[in-house]
């Protein structure tokens, strides 16, 4: 059998292909070491352009800039107009995070566990505002205000960011419940805890990788929030991106610069804040 | 002696951001007390401060009421999305092609009443002729934008636009959603056409204007032609007299033909619940000091012919019947009409 013995192994053979692999990994290593840094390069670059025109002393975008300064920081933390619009744009992005986890999560645990008919609808329903453009959720919010006739309260746009945030809550905490064991629960209170200490003792900690995601996605899709918000907010309470937008109207200045560089600070303290109360780490590889 | 606070409780925490997410939601109505309000809509900027800081509260302290001052956009589609006889504006500062389109749809009424509005009796005649909804309290020249620093001298007509010398470094506007661009095209008809409404022959000329770099926003070309990367533009003049005195190497040009006008418009709201206040406030924006603060701030040139601004804006703005003449009112009610068709045929020319 000639078509045998031209596929019998021979001793040589994987010491061949061993050197083959030795010679082919640094090639690989390097093209793996390549494309991270690409995809890095990818997405810092923007941030990168962002800071060097928030440090660049000119009142337009200049490169290679011609100094460093802080004027545009300056300006915008003594602008009235924008720091309002920081405290109120967090302000509202953590009532948002607040409704939308608690609304979130407890939708995720009653659609994970309690046969509702028409599961699959409902999850669909509630990932649905991921699907039609933000800028029309808020046209249709505004409308249904208008037409209730309560003007455009804080509450109102606070619901807007709910609606919009909703969905990344309920897809990460429906994620981890996926392979819940409700066995843990049941043994709970056959140990005698009542069912909210059974939610808080034994349910709560084993979603919390979930439910923290979902927050965490929540607070900085309403702080950036500003299709929604365009239409909600109302005179003398603009958030941060809605006045962001109005200034650059008139005056693309570093002062956008300066406060997205302060946005995304402030997006790296919820997160480091979250991992030092909570311990994050433990839970969501970052 | 104060007392000292003891540690933050998960109780107190909770009710503390209770009550700050209350307050927070409450403000609104409690600083909101029994005056009556009038909604008005406004620019941010420089104008949206001198607004806010002056010229609002002292309307406010006159006429005892709140003025609440809407400066986030788009206003068209909120007036349009609220109820006409409820309407979210009582007073709508707007562009003359926005109030164009906000008029032909019933949302705002086509003329101030000049018996309610006295001061209407002292404005240019631009400022309340057919080609205006309401009254138009400000205007500003659109010309050409250059640098001073790249030897472009001598500039008097919009012709040299289409110079070949300025390829590369030439400055233009996203026509759809941009005032100058789209009143820049009527001017291309008056060029190169039989008028205003010769499309066909502004098409051509758009074509030929290519390359071009285009923009949405006017900030965005003051920034382009500070820092260079464009040399010769479309502009209105108040984006290049506010940074007078900084130094900067640019200048604006009247060209020979005409300068367009920007106008700046007030109108009233039909359904508006305080047509008293409203008809005050376009009377009061009218008042020959507030004309001379506001035109002063942001260099726009003022609609009342009484009003004396010091020398240096004298200079520059459109304040005399002379100066006036050389504007160019672009009709909005006919452009409007024709805005899809337009939109498709710029976006295909600038695309290509």
């Amino acid at each position: 059998m000639q078509g045998t013995a031209s596929h019998s192994p021979s001793l040589a053979a994987p010491q061949q292909a061993t050197r083959t692999a030795a010679a082919a990994r640094p090639y690989g290593r390097y093209l793996y070491l390549a494309i991270n840094i690409a995809i890095l390069v990818f997405l810092l670059a923007p941030i990168a352009v962002v800071v060097v025109f928030a440090l660049n002393p000119t009142p337009f975008i200049q490169f290679p800039p011609v100094g460093v300064s802080l004027r545009w920081f300056e300006k915008f933390f003594a602008s009235r107009d924008f720091m309002h619009a920081l405290w109120f744009s967090l302000e509202v992005a953590v009532l948002t995070t607040v409704s939308a986890t608690a609304l979130g999560a407890s939708a995720a645990l009653a659609l994970a566990r309690g046969n509702l008919p028409g599961t699959r609808l409902i999850v669909a329903t509630m990932l649905s505002p991921l699907m039609l453009p933000a800028i029309l959720t808020g046209l249709a919010l505004f409308q249904t205000y208008v037409l209730l006739d309560v003007g455009r309260p804080t509450w109102g746009l606070v619901a807007g960011h709910t609606l919009v945030t909703l969905p990344y809550v309920v897809r990460t905490t429906l994620a981890v419940l996926h392979n819940f064991d409700t066995r843990l629960e049941e043994a709970a209170q056959n140990l005698g805890a009542s069912p909210l200490r059974t939610f808080f003792e034994v349910t709560l900690p084993l979603i919390k990788p979930g439910v923290l995601a979902g927050a965490i996605f929540a607070f900085i899709v309403s702080f950036d929030q500003f299709p929604v918000s365009l239409f909600l907010v109302s005179p003398g309470n603009e958030t941060l991106p809605v006045t962001l937008f109005n200034y650059l109207k008139f005056d693309l200045d570093g002062t956008i610069g300066a406060a997205s560089v302060v946005s995304i600070v402030l997006a790296f303290v919820v997160v480091i804040g979250l991992d030092r109360t909570v311990g994050l780490r433990s839970y969501v590889k970052l | 002696m104060m007392k000292a606070l003891g540690p933050l409780s998960r109780r107190r925490f909770l009710t503390a951001s209770a009550s700050l997410g209350i307050g927070t939601m409450a403000a609104p109505y409690v600083a909101r007390a029994d005056d009556p309000t009038l909604r008005i809509t406004g620019w941010g900027g420089k104008w949206g401060e001198v607004m806010k800081a002056e010229i609002g509260p002292a309307f406010e302290s006159e006429f005892k009421c709140k003025l609440q001052i809407d400066s986030a956009f788009p206003y068209l589609p909120k007036l349009q999305a609220s109820s006409r006889s409820a309407p979210i504006y009582d007073v709508m500062h707007t562009n003359s092609n926005e109030q164009w389109a906000a008029a032909e749809m019933g949302l705002v009424e086509p003329k101030i009443d000049a018996k309610l509005v006295p001061n209407l009796a002292d404005v240019y005649p631009y400022a309340i002729s057919d080609k205006i909804v309401g009254v138009s309290i400000f205007t500003s020249a659109i010309g050409l934008g250059m640098r001073t620093d790249k030897g472009y001298s001598g500039v008097t007509s919009w012709k040299e636009l289409w110079d070949a010398k300025y390829n590369g470094v030439r400055g233009g506007y996203v026509i759809p959603v941009n005032s100058l661009g789209q009143a820049f095209l009527m001017m291309c008809g008056t060029l190169f056409g039989k008028g205003q409404l010769d499309l066909d022959a502004a098409y051509m000329a758009l074509e030929k204007l290519k390359p071009i770099k285009i923009v949405d926003f006017t900030g965005a070309m003051e920034k382009m032609l500070l820092s260079g990367e464009v040399g010769m533009c479309v502009i209105h003049d108040s984006g290049i007299y506010r940074y007078d005195g900084q130094n900067q190497p640019t200048d604006f040009v009247s060209p020979s033909e005409g300068v367009l006008s920007l106008e700046q418009v007030l109108t009233i709201t039909p359904g508006s619940k305080m047509k008293e206040l409203a008809n005050a406030y376009v009377n009061y924006m009218l008042r020959p000091e507030v004309q001379k603060r506001l035109a002063e701030t942001v260099w726009y040139s003022p609609a009342n012919k009484k009003v004396k601004l010091d020398a240096k804006y004298d200079a520059k703005l459109l304040t005399t019947p002379e100066k006036v003449s050389k504007l160019i009112q672009v009709d909005w009610k006919w452009y409007n009409e024709r805005k899809d068709e337009i939109d498709q045929r710029v976006n295909r020319i600038f695309r290509a």
